[in-house]
């Protein structure tokens, strides 16, 4: 179809089919968006043309700024041993267990191991997030801890993605240079703009962060990196500035909301082949369960050396073993790029968005602490400054 | 049978009003304290975006902010005052645990609520939690 307006309606009328499924059923709209995906590239062999792509590509990145710039910089300030700690072996065990699986066992080439342990050492904030609110968590150290290890997991991902798949070239040193000088006065610039241009209908603030992504961006693609490394980065240290400013946040959602998130995500929907996905049932299990067992090894006795009583760690473990968002984008990365095929992208993503099922409804039938008490304590350890702080529960009884 | 502590459910339906109706008229007659509680279940599950849940919580916030008020209001012409409560998640079963928390001696719920395509085919949220509720409940028509 080459009606570039007729090609717009039919992917907006999707977007909008999302919309309302999301709204009838209680499922979030990027979910909706993918199974929609999946439905129009299986039934209808829905194809995507360059501009598609692009606009595809731009929500991914503007989804990545977005999930930098979440991040609640005091929470990781307060409690980075247990935050660095848990993320970081949420990233690195998974990452070489699937790897290693995908590389030894599967039959895998390097590069596309590479990719599958990317795609499967991820977590989701947003999944866990909106646990954390159904079940009050958020208000919580420990949610709040579970949260901000999410990020520094996913900064992982990001940053592996984007080094490991760049060309060691001219452009790189540049992206490297050039990200070493903005990112530190970023906030500051940010803040200037958003101070001489506020309240303008012209949305300058909207456009200079958009800016220092493109900018980034561009650098970052000319040397064969994945752009959405610098739109976390820039997303992470502004995210400041974003907790002040909540009408840019809103302003930035409603922008990736309405228009370019739905691209990246029926995009990422049609690429799935349903026919790979019935063959490789098998695969999808194992390496779902790979995914899962190796976030056990990982976060599991971390948890236990930080004295997490033992639901607390296994609630944990679990939501750390959860993903979405960044998983799809790594795997889309590899299939765009040629690193991978359909077949291993389908794999890759059908134990991406299971990932987002399984653990959290196991941990939320199985393993939800004990919100009121997780209150209690947390609030008597705020009441008494500098009062020895009171233990969880199950600390108590263990002392006991 | 003497109730000191009601809960009601409020979501804002036409049931759950009728349902604040009884539960004003049965605090006031038997001295009890009464708690409202809404549940917003209506937050996206399995979302990629934290955005999208923010949104759809300040949307739940300020929408049970305003039934709230005006069921405060209505108690408060009673000379009832009225403690409400939001919480997040599967209404019947967040209704359920708050009930048993609070130790509340008499539930108080509209037939008829809000219910998504789920409560059509499972049964509604009151049907659940008449089979789960640690005391008595009222199911107001």
């Amino acid at each position: 179809m080459d009606n570039a307006y007729a090609v717009a309606a039919l992917w907006v009328g999707l977007a909008f089919l999302a919309a309302m499924i999301a709204g009838w059923t209680g499922l979030s709209v990027s979910l909706a968006e993918i199974l929609v995906g999946v439905a129009a590239g299986n039934l209808l062999h829905l194809k995507t043309t360059e501009w598609i792509s692009f606009l595809a590509g731009f929500g991914s990145g503007l989804l990545t700024f977005l999930a930098g710039a979440e991040i609640e910089p005091g929470i990781v300030r307060r409690h980075w041993r247990e935050t660095f700690a848990i993320g970081l072996l949420a990233f690195f065990l998974p990452f070489a267990g699937v790897w290693a699986f995908a590389y030894l066992v599967a039959g895998w080439g390097l590069r596309q191991a590479e990719i599958a342990g990317i795609a499967l050492s991820t977590t989701s904030v947003a999944v866990v997030y909106a646990v954390m609110v159904e079940s009050g968590f958020n208000e919580t150290n420990l949610g709040r801890i579970i949260l901000a290890a999410c990020f520094i997991n996913d900064l992982g991902t990001v940053l592996a993605l984007g080094l490991l798949f760049a060309n060691r070239n001219w452009y790189l040193l540049a992206f490297v240079l050039a990200t070493a000088v903005v990112l530190p006065v970023a906030p500051r610039l940010t803040q200037l703009v958003i101070a001489h241009t506020r309240g303008r209908v012209s949305e300058p603030e909207v456009k200079f962060v958009l800016l220092l992504m493109f900018f980034l961006g561009g650098i970052a693609s000319a040397g064969g990196s994945e752009p959405i490394l610098p739109a976390y980065l820039i997303g992470m240290v502004l995210a400041g500035t974003f907790l002040r400013e909540r009408t840019l946040v809103q302003r930035m959602r409603a922008m990736a909301f309405s228009i370019l998130t739905p691209f990246y995500f029926i995009r990422a929907g049609t690429l799935v082949s349903l026919q790979a996905m019935v063959a490789s049932v098998g695969l999808i299990a194992v390496l779902l369960g790979l995914k899962v067992a190796t976030k056990f090894v990982g976060v599991r006795p971390i948890t236990a050396a930080f004295r997490f009583p033992q639901r607390e760690a296994m609630y944990t473990t679990l939501l750390m073993s959860t993903g979405l968002t960044f998983g799809t984008i790594s795997a889309l990365f590899g299939l765009t790029h040629g690193v991978i095929d359909q077949r291993q992208y389908t794999i890759l993503v059908t134990v991406v968005v299971l990932s987002a099922f399984v653990p959290t409804l196991i941990a939320q039938q199985f393993f939800k602490p004990d919100l009121a008490a997780h209150l209690a304590v947390d609030a008597a350890r705020r009441v008494p400054i500098g009062a020895p702080a009171p233990a969880l529960p199950d600390e108590a009884a263990d002392s006991a | 049978m003497m109730f000191k502590r009601i809960l009601v459910g409020l979501d804002g339906s036409a049931g759950s009003k009728r349902a604040l109706s009884a539960a004003i008229r049965l605090a006031a007659e038997q001295g009890a304290e009464l708690i409202a509680v809404s549940v917003e279940e209506r937050l996206p599950h399995y979302a990629a975006m934290v955005g999208e849940v923010e949104e759809a919580k300040q949307q739940a916030n300020e929408y049970f902010a305003r039934v709230q008020r005006e069921a405060y209001d209505r108690a408060k012409q009673a000379g009832i005052e009225l403690r409400c409560v939001t919480l997040a998640g599967h209404a019947a079963q967040r209704i359920v645990e708050y009930a048993n928390a609070e130790k509340v001696d008499l539930l108080v719920l509209g037939h008829s609520g809000h219910t998504g395509v789920w409560g059509q085919f499972l049964g509604t949220t009151a049907d659940k939690i008449v089979r789960h509720a640690p005391c008595s409940v009222l199911i107001v028509r």
